[in-house]
């Protein structure tokens, strides 16, 4: 538990900028990937066990917290997927880049990235659960 | 001080201990999880979208030969690269080699499981059965 504490405020106080908030962003993002994956085999699978329940899995996904959810897992997904890359070019193509300097650019180039794949399918998502869930847009 | 800096560093070849090859495979899976788990990820949520998805359409779907090799893929590596990325968490905050172990045997336990769950599921579905 003293190596929770210690690595909690560790993290809150490191002032590494950039390449701190990359490390942190990168395993944030890859923990909630992995959660969401363990839950979503498990429900996918009630199509096979159980179908009569898999009709309560569809309602639980088309619900605003998770669809809201879901809006967040697609930021995770391609985060952690840009950065991944990031961290494999660098490592396999140009170790020399691996500065303070560069890193820090090279983040701000994957969170770039990141952002204009997440931005328009986040905001369809969005549309989509205003519209079915609230009626907005002629739904 | 001068003979250290003009040779090039020798090649030492060394058995690749468990950890090593686990490192490897995340990359390989790494770069084969981007287009597999990208596009299910933008084609169910974001292009369908759940208000579309219904129990027919994922029998469907799951009984259609080649989405089922493209599910195979993914639920064969994308589960057991989050697992490994959760097993190198834990070793940040475990320090005792003995609980790591611990640790690890059942992280690959609840991998284990909940893959043959899926795989079953999976593989269960076929256009006969329907």
């Amino acid at each position: 538990m003293s190596y929770m504490k210690t690595t909690l405020t560790g993290y809150a106080a490191y002032r590494g900028r950039e390449g701190h908030w990359a490390f942190l962003l990168h395993r944030i993002t890859g923990l909630g990937v992995v959660l969401f994956l363990a839950i979503h085999i498990v429900d996918t699978s009630f199509v096979y066990f159980a179908p009569q329940l898999y009709v309560d899995v569809i309602n639980v996904y088309r619900s605003t917290i998770f669809g809201l959810g879901e809006i967040a897992l697609v930021f995770c997904l391609f985060f952690h997927g840009v950065n991944g890359l990031r961290i494999a070019y660098l490592d396999l193509f140009a170790p020399k880049d691996w500065t303070i300097d560069k890193t820090r650019r090279s983040m701000l180039v994957a969170l770039g990235i990141s952002l204009v794949l997440w931005v328009p399918s986040a905001g369809w998502m969005l549309f989509n659960l205003l519209r079915h869930n609230y009626g907005l847009f002629g739904g | 001080m001068s003979a250290t800096t003009t040779s090039q560093p020798e090649r030492v070849r060394v058995r690749k201990n468990f950890d090593q090859v686990a490192w490897t495979w995340m990359r390989y899976s790494a770069v084969l999880l981007i287009p597999l788990a990208w596009f299910h990820l933008v084609l169910q949520d974001v292009v369908v979208g759940v208000h579309k998805i219904t129990t027919d359409y994922a029998i469907e779907r799951m009984a259609n030969m080649g989405w089922k090799i493209y599910d195979i893929l993914l639920l064969g590596f994308a589960f057991a690269h989050g697992m490994n990325g959760v097993r190198q968490v834990f070793r940040d905050y475990i320090h005792n080699p003995k609980t790591f172990r611990a640790v690890s045997i059942l992280l690959l336990i609840f991998w284990a499981v909940i893959t043959a769950v899926g795989a079953v599921a999976l593989l269960s579905i076929n256009p006969a059965a329907q």
